[in-house]
């Protein structure tokens, strides 16, 4: 064990004298501290602008003057996606989902003014943050201090000599494995006190700012174990160099960019405007409320006649007009819900098989568990999606209720008169409330992309003791 | 000649540049594959959606057609409007995947209806698309690395550069020609793809030859990266090093830090407030006083200013002019928010300037047309369109005409945009400039120091 540390030791201090590796560790601590600095702020920036947005959107909906409610319907009402402050850390989709979604009645408006929409294609070169610096920068470094950690020894002719002195094979590769594995200790610290500081300010609570952490040692251990064996193998620094660039370049680069593009193309998602001509479509064959003759009303007028138990739409004690856009809305809703159902299942299948292809390209599996445990993932949007369209429902239907109830059929029905209802139906109106998915739903999401990890992370290790045991086999 | 053919020899013996040279094209082969099939399935989503909008009016006009009132025509009807891909898109197929490429619109306030997007999986779009433009931008480089870095201290440490040395007619032509050879060879493995691709989209042959120049340029300035740090006389490993960390710097660090640059120093207005506003103004209508309205409207459309006096019921000409009021009070927020989403894009294409990643992947993207400027002008395109709509149903509108289902079909049809994009000469020189003075910085050091 001591030999080990001897060893361990023996490499920092080659480390440390190492001018360019002492100098792209400090301009990755450099980078990664700018990376905190940046997001955090940027985060401030975007949390204000959109409270004051909802709080703004709230007070104007608030302060409505008297107006018939079916106005009200169209008026609507907005809703600000709020950013979570894990998205400093990892903002995930952020950038690419909408922030705004506009609630009204008949329709379901997609969520818009995402960043990238008014943003220069610089977006998609990557955004600085904590988990790009630890999920694609932190390897390349690793990679770069560690690539000759056995390499370099077997071609200057160390290696062999160290052996012949009575030190194994096992000594040599994990004392080797081991001063690389603290320096990805090092390099992870800033990232992690951020991720602490973020967490506490989120709220993120125990469970999950541990899985985050884990994950991220977990990945910064396979590149520690996968940079050891490849130089173990490397017969010269400079090939071991190569070829852990191309396995980098391959995990980090390539797979994450083919895989979404192959995936995109086998499951193709429905366009916003077929959905919306489909809806529009199956609306009319289930009943048009314009048409007098049109069956499905006139059951419906029946059935709430008989309930009320009168003859004449005119008799009823409520406004049948009311009444009718109820309906309306609770047929429209049921299928903007049906639709939407599909559409989130359907991109649910293409992630998926996104986390399937995270079993040959831990990027991927570390992506998920930094992603879904900080909350800002596909599932976290569709959540927003979600509670914004009950959001509405609840409103619209709260407003027709109103046009049922407040106003006479014999009033709405009269064109020459103007009808409307005072304002304080809509002022106590709650304000919307975001609700992120709950800890155990993450958790759930995230724990396949942790084992993923660990098995990784164990047949690495189990593969480096094997080639350890073998590396005396060199000597002859 | 004989020279370039025994450097020829010895590059196909040697397995690591041979097995590089492949990968390479093979990349390249696929990402244009991939490029090609993707504008075909963009342009089938297109034609699919036409159908179905088709459709779509005809049941309208069957609908409203026999009530023959052009309000409901006006205000049921929507259109389709449409960004189909340019020729030369299958390259680098740039924004278009978060940005929408079909919207449809109809005669009422544009605003309201301009900034919806289409559905995609936010999680996929994350990491960018697999296009030749990624393979150019990212992957040639890291190639040019593997076959240049050990250019000369590959000969020093296989202890034949003291031997090279001594010989009649030493000098730095041999590097020179192995460097020209193994580049001339990567542009290869990407130019030729690219062209086959091109000739299969039937692009037009000044855009291609753009692209080809591009690739070129791109391939020149690595490759005089690559002999610049040669020069230096370094080991192997150290070239290796130096080279990649050029790498990261240009390609995955910097651009982030300009892109916080520039999202900082120009702060776009947010489009949310033209949403808000407009919402506020076309909403608030209804208890604006009509005659107020209609002289607004008026101000701009005197044409209309004869026609009959509103009553005191509904009327559509009120309807459709408070909308059109709604979009005119946001005109001078809408100039601003696009002015400042192009002035982002002008500063990044200038940072082009200095960071030849980002200006090749911007200028691969200007030569498909498939950036946000090409987005914003397929904006403009969707505005005429919205204006002649509105322009086509004003007559019946205010004159009360009847709109029976005939007068369906004179509706005015959406025209797509043409290309508008290209490459820009000037930056064609600039990075042939820098190209040429890191390459010639590069010579002159090598024969100081090497020779």
């Amino acid at each position: 064990m001591s030999r080990v540390l001897t060893i361990a030791l023996n490499e920092g201090r080659a480390l440390l004298r190492n001018r360019t590796a002492v100098i792209s560790a400090a301009l990755f601590l450099l980078l990664s501290l700018m990376a905190i600095l940046n997001a955090w702020d940027q985060f401030r920036y975007a949390q204000g602008l959109r409270q004051t947005y909802q709080s703004e959107a709230n007070q104007t909906f608030d302060a409505q003057p008297d107006r018939h409610p079916h106005r009200m319907v169209h008026y609507g009402h907005f809703v600000f996606r709020p950013l979570n402050p894990m998205a400093a850390f990892d903002p995930g989709v952020d950038a690419f989902t909408g922030q705004m979604l506009y609630l009204e009645g008949h329709r379901q408006n997609s969520a818009n003014f995402s960043d990238t929409r008014q943003n220069t294609s610089l977006v998609r070169f990557g955004q600085l943050t904590p988990a790009f610096c630890l999920q694609v920068l932190a390897p390349l470094l690793l990679i770069f201090l560690g690539f000759g950690v056995i390499a370099r020894e077997r071609e200057n002719g160390t290696l062999v000599l160290c052996l012949t002195q009575g030190v194994t094979g096992p000594q040599m590769f994990w004392g080797k494995a081991l001063c690389l594995a603290v320096v990805a200790g090092l390099i992870l610290l800033p990232a992690l006190v951020s991720l602490g500081w973020l967490a506490t300010q989120a709220m993120l609570g125990w469970g999950l700012t541990l899985a985050i952490l884990t994950g991220y040692v977990l990945y910064l251990l396979i590149w520690t174990m996968g940079i050891v064996l490849v130089s173990r193998f490397a017969r010269r620094g400079r090939e071991a160099l190569l070829g852990l660039i191309a396995l980098w370049a391959f995990f980090c680069v390539f797979v994450p960019r083919i895989a979404p593009d192959l995936i995109a193309h086998a499951r193709p998602l429905l366009t916003q405007m077929e959905t919306d001509i489909r809806i529009h479509k199956e609306l009319k064959a289930m009943g048009d409320s314009h048409n007098p003759d049109d069956p499905y009303f006139n059951a419906f007028r029946q059935k709430v006649l008989k309930s009320y138990g009168v003859s004449r739409v005119e008799d009823l004690p409520v406004n049948y007009k009311g009444l009718l856009a109820l309906e309306g809305e609770r047929m429209t809703s049921a299928l903007f819900k049906a639709y939407a159902d599909r559409n989130f299942g359907q991109q649910h299948a293409q992630t998926r098989l996104m986390d399937g292809v995270g079993l040959l390209a831990p990027v991927l599996a570390v992506q998920r568990v930094s992603m879904s445990g900080a909350g800002t993932d596909l599932s976290a949007y569709q959540a927003f999606l979600e509670q914004g369209e009950a959001y509405r429902f609840g409103l619209v239907q709260h407003l027709n209720q109103l046009q049922a109830t407040a106003l006479t059929y014999a009033d709405d029905t009269n064109k020459a008169r103007e009808n409307r209802i005072s304002h304080d139906h809509w002022t106590n109106y709650p304000d919307f409330v975001f609700r992120p998915p709950a800890m155990a739903e993450r958790l759930e999401r995230l724990s396949p992309a942790l084992g993923v990890l660990a098995l990784w992370c164990g047949v690495l290790l189990g593969l480096g003791q094997w080639s350890a045991l073998r590396l005396e086999r060199l000597m002859k | 000649m004989t020279m370039l053919r025994f450097e020829w020899l010895l590059l196909i013996r040697s397995r690591l540049t041979l097995a590089a040279l492949i990968v390479l094209s093979v990349l390249s082969i696929f990402a244009v594959a991939r490029g090609l099939h993707e504008v075909a399935r963009q342009n089938a989503v297109i034609a699919h959606l036409e159908t179905l909008q088709k459709n779509d009016m005809s049941d309208l006009a069957k609908a409203y057609g026999p009530e023959g009132d052009a309000g409901y025509a006006a205000y049921y009807s929507f259109h389709h409007t449409f960004d189909p891909p340019s020729r030369l898109a299958f390259a680098a197929l740039g924004q278009r995947d978060v940005l929408p490429y079909n919207l449809r619109v109809r005669a009422l306030g544009l605003q309201a209806q301009l900034y919806e997007g289409d559905i995609f999986n936010p999680e996929l779009a994350l990491p960018g698309r697999f296009d030749l433009s990624f393979v150019l931008v990212y992957l040639t480089p890291l190639f040019l690395v593997v076959l240049l870095h050990d250019l000369v201290s590959g000969e020093a440490e296989s202890g034949r550069l003291s031997l090279l040395r001594a010989a009649p007619k030493a000098g730095i032509a041999l590097w020179l020609r192995r460097a020209a050879l193994r580049s001339a060879l990567v542009f290869a493995a990407v130019a030729v793809p690219f062209v086959a691709g091109a000739v299969i989209a039937q692009a037009p042959v000044a855009g291609v030859m753009g692209g080809v120049a591009l690739i070129a340029l791109y391939v020149m300035f690595w490759t005089a990266l690559c002999l610049l740090t040669a020069a230096f006389g370094f080991g192997s490993r150290i070239n290796a090093l130096v080279l990649l960390s050029q790498w990261v710097i240009l390609v995955l660090v910097a651009p982030t830090l300009a892109h916080i640059a520039i999202s900082r120093s120009v702060p776009v207005p947010q489009g949310v407030d033209i949403v808000l506003k407009h919402r506020q103004l076309v909403h608030g209508a209804w208890e604006v006083p009509k005659d107020l309205t209609m002289q607004r409207f008026f101000h701009s459309h005197p044409e209309w200013k004869a026609t009959a006096p509103l009553g005191k019921t509904f009327e559509w000409k009120w309807y459709f002019a408070f909308h059109h009021v709604g979009d005119e009070s946001v005109a001078a927020d809408v100039a601003t928010y696009r002015g400042r989403i192009l002035q982002r894009q002008a500063l990044a294409e200038g940072v082009g300037y200095l960071l030849p990643s980002v200006g090749v992947q911007a200028a691969m993207e200007r030569l498909g047309d498939t950036d946000i400027r090409g987005y914003l002008s397929y904006q403009d395109q969707i505005k005429t369109f919205h204006t002649a709509l509105r322009r086509f149903y004003y007559p019946y509108i205010f004159n009360k005409t009847p709109f029976p289902e005939p007068e369906y079909a004179k509706v005015p049809r959406f025209e797509p945009r043409s290309y508008g994009g290209g490459i820009g000469g000037f930056y064609l020189l600039t990075l042939a400039a820098l190209s040429a003075g890191l390459g010639g910085g590069g010579v002159w050091l090598m024969r100081k120091r090497i020779v």
